[in-house]
């Protein structure tokens, strides 16, 4: 299986990078405006833990019913400003949704959104943090090694 | 969204083969057995049928039970499903990021004030 289904979603804004990132994963940034018009993002709902594995939990409650809509998350990789990435399970097989940052150089970015179902092999987050902390504790190894 | 989130993805993989994709698009201008979509690719008639099997597992089409040859049958209304999703989708992100922008012009009128 290769590409599944996909989008890519391109906005740019009058921030840096670095901002913007910044929105995009700190709850009191979150709570303005992840949500779609109608709704509220309450900002004891927001789980934010920023590393490869962590979780990334929203919910978005509609103003009209009070009907909530939870968006369970697990980071891939978080690699401020450049890029962000999240898997979400229980969504279409496995989305993965991917965020670049992209400064354009003149106090603007472009932040480019890139959805895509996940081929089976590498649909949950956890294997390949888990993998990314086997790498980790190696490096720790090594250097250990070295200094002794 | 008439179809669960499980049934995405085995409309997004059978959707993902190019194969697949043609026979979509032939049966969007009419109803067609296996002789008559096997003819014009280079494929053997085996090898299209699995590509019917696993069209058929994601509801994207159906076989009548019309006699020996059983024509395919495109299920329009599942294939737009899958077309809706992506919209919507993109429609969220579209929404999010009018909200971002406003609140980025909330930050700088903010900042600027405190000056």
């Amino acid at each position: 299986m290769t590409e599944t289904g996909e989008l890519t979603f391109r906005r740019v804004h009058r921030a840096s990078p670095e901002l913007l990132f910044d929105c995009m994963t700190q709850p009191e940034h979150l709570r303005h405006f992840w949500g779609p018009k109608g709704t509220t993002t309450p900002i004891g709902n927001i789980v934010v833990d920023l590393r490869p594995g962590g979780a990334f939990e929203t919910t978005m409650v509609s103003d009209a019913d009070g009907a909530e809509y939870v968006m369970r998350a697990t980071y891939v990789e978080v690699k401020r400003p450049e890029r962000l990435v999240w898997v979400e399970r229980d969504v279409a097989g496995g989305l993965r949704t991917t965020i670049t940052f992209v400064d354009l150089g003149d106090g603007r970015t472009e932040v480019i959104t890139h959805q895509t179902n996940v081929p089976a092999e590498y649909r949950t987050a956890e294997a390949q943090a888990g993998f990314a902390t086997s790498l980790d504790r190696f490096d720790d190894y090594i250097a250990g090694l070295a200094d002794g | 969204m008439t179809i669960v989130a499980d049934e995405l993805s085995l409309v997004f993989s059978a959707l993902a083969d190019p194969t697949r994709r043609s026979i979509l698009e032939r049966l969007a201008e009419g109803d067609a057995t296996v002789n008559e979509l096997t003819e014009p690719s280079d494929l053997t008639q085996q090898a299209i049928s699995k590509h019917l099997k696993v069209l058929e597992r994601a509801r994207l089409i159906s076989r009548t039970q019309a006699g020996q040859s059983r024509p395919c049958v495109l299920e329009a209304e599942r294939l737009d499903s899958a077309v809706d999703w992506i919209e919507q989708n993109r429609q969220i992100w579209a929404d999010r990021h009018d909200r971002l922008e406003e609140h980025l012009a909330a930050l700088r009128s903010r900042s600027e004030g405190s000056r």
